[in-house]
This record gives structure tokens, sequence and C-alpha cells, in this order.
């Protein structure tokens, strides 16, 4: 495009970055709270701080709860807009499906009915349309967990890290997977530009100028994680390639169903119901038999996940899946089971070279794994991702804002200003959905939904905060919004633990003597932010200090060279 | 140069990069399921392979929608290759279908 291929890529990079940058920052920032989203759970519903348990007893807990699962009133009604006339009532839906999720750090089950839905679905590539319903259950007592309560961790953060909670049209899933596509293009521009990338490893100069300290952070943090940042943008998009590509609805669908139907033969396992009532056996007795196949195959561990299929009908079946703790790869090595006689169907073969490669490609993302170590430099590996966008910002307003500056135009101003929204603002909302879920009342209807507005409320007000204190950025000055962002956050990062310790009683020296780590660890965690941002918040205080005399020193010395 | 001179072809580039790489990546993508089909493979096979490679040929066609001198020769290979390929795609299923 530009006369040199290096000044074609580096044009690539400036500004694809920055216009994706403020979304990679979002995804980065959550994906690495993520990685302890269970954890985040506990911290945000009290009630459910004790330890992780195994799956409980199905024939008398999880089948009695299944029955009373209702369909979920949003399902519901998205359902109805995908089908010909209207739904039957939700109370007379009967369930069909049912599944049970858990992993080593879950004390609660995640639990799901399908209904299925007799209307004729409006798309014809549609065959089936279902409705769903879900309930999360202390598996101790089988007592119900509200939904009102709202898992901030695994349920708000993880999925605000691959849609933002934009559900329009999937139009939250393409902005990150454009997004992910610009992180791989910036990562292979940002090696392009910079030829001299082994030395990048070992060049920091903070005491250098802003604009080249900043320049040598942006290199350390993208090369030193570059592996990490790659591979992650690259299996996100892997994950969900089915919504960015989905040519099996739009091409292949008579293929599909082919081989669908083919499947069910080769694997035994129904595809459809008979339309023949059967009873079902007990699942106990198959998770009995799921472990001790596995264990003969010198694969220990509990059942992550269970699924019965055609409930009550004779095609009925019985899934049971390993929770994989003790591997990358996220494989199940399903073991399945008629769900009328409890007899075996069917044990999962070794997967092939391709699907091997694929399970490896995911589990490697989503870290099914028992590994605490690794779990850290998950989070490190993100947070290095999150200051190399944060410093890409920063970098473009200093290279341009004394030239904008002359020329009295706006742009960096106003990158600046959504840079802030993006990093310090994104922060700010963040602690604040925290504390907010600590003041809430306990009993307030659609408490989970308050703290979500409250959430979206407190970063729209660090945006416009950050853009009202701009103008100095068009003086090239530094914002004074970085440094009162970064006062708000130090607060609400020591507000958040000490409103844990008075509504929970459960205060540092409790968690850590009685070694909670999932809230001992967030606790010292927000601590440990409050320290650095009230710490960066001291620096820019001596920075801007310092600026305008500089600024001055430099215009003198321009006045005198004009001279 | 005029402003409508400069963001004309800007947005042509952008615009091959973006909407040409992604034609030419659903062509790739749908080419590999419709051959993996077509030598007897299983479906879900060619399907997750293509998912595989689909994204990392988007990146070297996106880069390479920049890095190239002629822009028309960029639209031609990314949208038209890509929309050949889907024909193509298209034709191999419709000889499978007469088989089933």
């Amino acid at each position: 495009m530009l006369s040199s291929f290096r000044l074609s890529m580096t044009w690539v990079h400036t500004w694809f970055g920055l216009v994706l940058g403020y979304v990679l920052m979002a995804c980065f920032f959550f994906g690495s709270l993520s990685v302890f989203d269970r954890e985040i759970d506990r911290w945000a519903i009290p009630e459910t701080r004790y330890e992780p348990q195994a799956l409980p007893s199905f024939d008398t807990m999880l089948l009695p709860i299944f029955k009373q699962i209702k369909p979920a009133e949003e399902s519901y009604e998205h359902a109805q807009d995908e089908v010909e006339g209207p739904l039957p009532p939700a109370d007379t839906m009967v369930p069909t499906h049912f599944t049970a999720y858990t992993t080593h750090r879950d004390p609660v089950l995640s639990m799901y009915s399908w209904f299925d839905v007799p209307n004729q679905p409006k798309d014809p590539n549609v065959d089936h349309v279902h409705v769903y319903g879900d309930a999360t259950v202390d598996p101790r007592n089988g007592m119900l967990i509200s939904s009102d309560k709202l898992k901030i961790g695994s349920a708000f953060f993880y999925p605000l890290h691959y849609h933002l909670h934009l559900d329009w049209k999937d139009l939250g899933y393409w902005i990150v997977g454009l997004a992910a596509l610009i992180m791989l293009v910036a990562l292979v521009t940002g090696v392009i530009m910079h030829r001299k990338i082994f030395r990048e490893f070992f060049t920091f100069r903070p005491n250098k100028q802003t604009q080249r300290s900043t320049l040598d952070l942006h290199n350390l943090t993208g090369v030193v994680a570059l592996p990490f940042h790659f591979f992650f943008a690259f299996t996100g998009l892997v994950i969900f390639a089915g919504i960015y590509l989905p040519v099996t609805e739009k091409m292949f669908h008579q293929q599909h169903q082919a081989h669908e139907k083919l499947e069910a033969v080769q694997t035994g396992l129904p595809h459809d119901p008979a339309g023949v009532a059967a009873p079902l056996a007990s699942v106990d007795a198959m998770v009995e038999e799921a472990r001790r196949r596995w264990a003969a195959r010198g694969m220990g561990g509990e059942v992550g996940f269970l699924e019965v299929a055609h409930y009550g009908d004779t095609n009925g079946y019985v899934s049971i899946y390993r929770a994989g703790t003790d591997r990358v790869t996220l494989t199940g090595q399903g073991i399945h089971f008629r769900a009328s006689t409890g007899e075996l169907i069917r044990e999962e073969p070794q997967p092939t070279t391709v699907s091997g490669i694929n399970e490896w490609l995911t589990g490697l993302h989503l870290q099914h794994f028992r590994h605490w170590m690794l779990r850290w430099l998950y989070v490190f590996g993100g947070l290095c991702g999150c200051a190399c966008i944060a410093t890409g910002f920063i970098f473009f307003v200093e290279k341009r804002k004394r030239q904008h500056a002359k020329a009295g135009t706006s742009g960096a101003r106003w990158v600046d200003a959504l840079a802030v929204a993006a990093v310090t603002g994104m922060m700010i909302a963040t602690a604040t959905i925290l504390v907010a879920n600590r003041l809430l009342p306990e009993s307030l209807p659609a408490r989970g939904d308050w703290e979500q507005r409250i959430f979206w409320f407190a970063w729209l007000v660090a945006l416009l905060h950050a853009a009202w204190r701009s103008a100095p950025v068009q003086r090239a000055l530094i914002s004074p919004a970085w440094r009162e962002q970064c006062w708000a956050l130090a607060m609400l990062c020591i507000a958040a633990p000490v409103l844990n310790w008075i509504t929970t009683g459960d205060h540092l020296f409790k968690t850590i003597g009685e070694r909670y780590w999932p809230v001992a660890g967030f606790d010292l965690a927000l601590l440990a932010v409050a320290g650095v941002t009230a710490y960066a918040a001291r620096r820019l205080a001596r920075a801007e200090a310092s600026a305008p005399a500089s600024a001055t020193s430099e215009r003198a010395t321009m006045d005198a060279a004009h001279a | 140069m005029s402003h409508v001179q400069h963001w004309l072809p800007l947005s042509s580039r952008i615009g091959s990069a973006l909407l040409g790489g992604y034609i030419f990546v659903w062509g790739f993508s749908s080419l590999i399921v419709a051959l993996n089909l077509f030598l007897g493979g299983d479906y879900d096979e060619g399907l997750t392979l293509a998912y595989m490679l689909a994204f990392l040929v988007f990146i070297v066609a996106f880069l390479w929608a920049f890095a190239a001198t002629s822009l028309t020769r960029v639209w031609l290979i990314l949208a038209g290759g890509g929309t050949a390929m889907t024909v193509a795609a298209w034709m191999l299923t419709q000889t499978l279908s007469a088989q089933l």
C-alpha cells in the first residue's frame, strides 16, 4: 500500500491496533480475571464459600431437582421468536435433556434442562428449537442458590471477555472476533516493524522520556509474552469458529444431517427419540461403572459433565465425562450407557489426530487442569497483554500530542481520553461492581441485574470524566484524569475487601488463617491493585507538576532556535 | 491530493482486507470441508481442520491486502478466489448429494 513493505505494516499495526485496541483491552483484562472466575464467584456469593464438591447422587438428589427446573423466561421468549405459532405455556413443557457440570474449583453444581418445542422452526435449516432452564445447587444438601445472585466471575466477567454482553445478532462475538484477528495481525506486524527483536527482550529504560520508556515497555510486554498472546487470540477464534464461519448451516446442512445420522448408527447413540416411554435406570450405578472403567485405563478423578439425552424415552442414553484436571487437552473420555437399562453402549476411543490437536488447543485456552502455578502464569500473560495494549495507546498519544498541540488538532486528546476510559475506567467499573455486590440489599429482586447496570454506569461515568478532564492533552500535557481515576480505583479496591469483611465477617486474618484462598487471594489481589494504583497516582502527580516547566522550557529553546 | 482521492483507495484497501479476506477464508474453509467429504473423510474432521487453518489463512490474506501494490489484484484474488472456491465447494457437494 505505502512505499515500502515495512511502512505498510507499520500503518496496519498503528491504526488497526488503535481502533481494536480498546476492545482487546477488555478481552485481555476480563480474560485474565476469568482464570479465577470460580474464586470471584465465591467472593460475590458468600453463601457458597465452602470447599469444592464432587458430583452428588443423581438418583436421590439431582433427578428431582432436574424435574423441577422450569424454562428460563429469556430462553422461552427467544424460542418464541424462532418458531411459527404460539409456544405451549412454559409450565406445561416437559424436559427431555438434562446436563450437570462441575469443575475441581466449583463448590456449586450447574444444572441445565432442555425442553422440546413442538412448533415448526421459522428457519428451514433448523430441525428443532429448544427452550432451556437452569439451576445452581449446593451439592451438600440440594438447596438451590437463587438466580438473583450474580456469579460475577463465571457469568459476568467471563462472558464479557468473549462477547461483551452484546447479544443482539451475536454482535459481541463478531466484534471480539475481529479484535482477536487484529491482535494476531498486530503481533505479526509488530515483529516486522522491529527487526532488533532479540534486543527488545532486555530493553527497558524507565527513566528516559515517557515516549521512549513507553515504547520499551510496549515492546517488552509484547515480545516476552508473544507466544502467549498469539496463542490466546488464535485459539479464541478457533473456539468460536462455528459462529464466525457457519459453513455447516449455510452450505452443508444436508451433508451434516447425513453425518449425524451415520454417527448415531456407528456410535449406537440414538439421534432422535423413539417416542416410546421408558424408565431411567440408576444413574449412580452408571457413574460408578464409568469411574471403574477410567480407573482401569489408569485415569482417576471425578465426573465433570453428565448428560441424560432423550429422558423418559426408550432411545434415552446417559453420557458421563471426566473432569480433565490432570491434562491440558480438553477431553472427557466419555462413556455412554443406555438410560433404561444402564448397559454400556460405548466407550469413546482415543481422538483422531485432527480432533486431538483441536482438543489440545481449546484445552490450553479453557484450562480445566489443576495446576495453580500455570493458572497464575496465565494471569501474568494476560496482564502483560493489557500492559502492551495500554502502552500502545500511550505511545500513540506521546508521539503525536506535541505536533497536534502545535497544529491545534485534538486527535491525541480523544485517543487519550478513550485510553483512560479503557484502562483505569474499565478497572473502576470492575471494582465498582464488587463494591455494589457487597452494598446492595441481599433480598433485592433481580439483584444481579442491578449489579450489572451499576458496572456499565460506572464505566460510562469514567468515560465522561476522562473526556471532561482531557483538555491539557491538547496543550501537550498529561491528562489529570489518569491520576484522578487511579486514586478512585485505589479507594474502591480498598473499599471492596473492607466491605467484604463488614458484610460477611471474612476478614483477611480469618481467611488466610483458614487457608480459604478463593476469598483471601481475591482480597489480597484487590489490595495489591490499590497499592500499585496509588503508587501510579503519585508518580503521575509528580510528572504533572514537572511537565508544565519542561513544556515551557521546550518552548523557550524552540523560540530561541527560531530567534 | 484531495481528501476523496486519498480516502477512496484507503477504504477500498481496508475493505479488501476485511471483506475480501473473509470471502477468501470462507471459500477456503468450505472447500476443505467439501474436499474432505469427497475423499470419504468424516464431516467433523474436515470442519475442525478447516477451522484450525482458517484464521491462519486470514492473517496472511489480511496482511497481503496491505502489502500488495495492485489493489485490483488484491480484490480479484481475495474476493474472486474466495467466490471461486465457494462455488467449487458447492459443486462438489452437489455431486455428493447425488450419491446420497
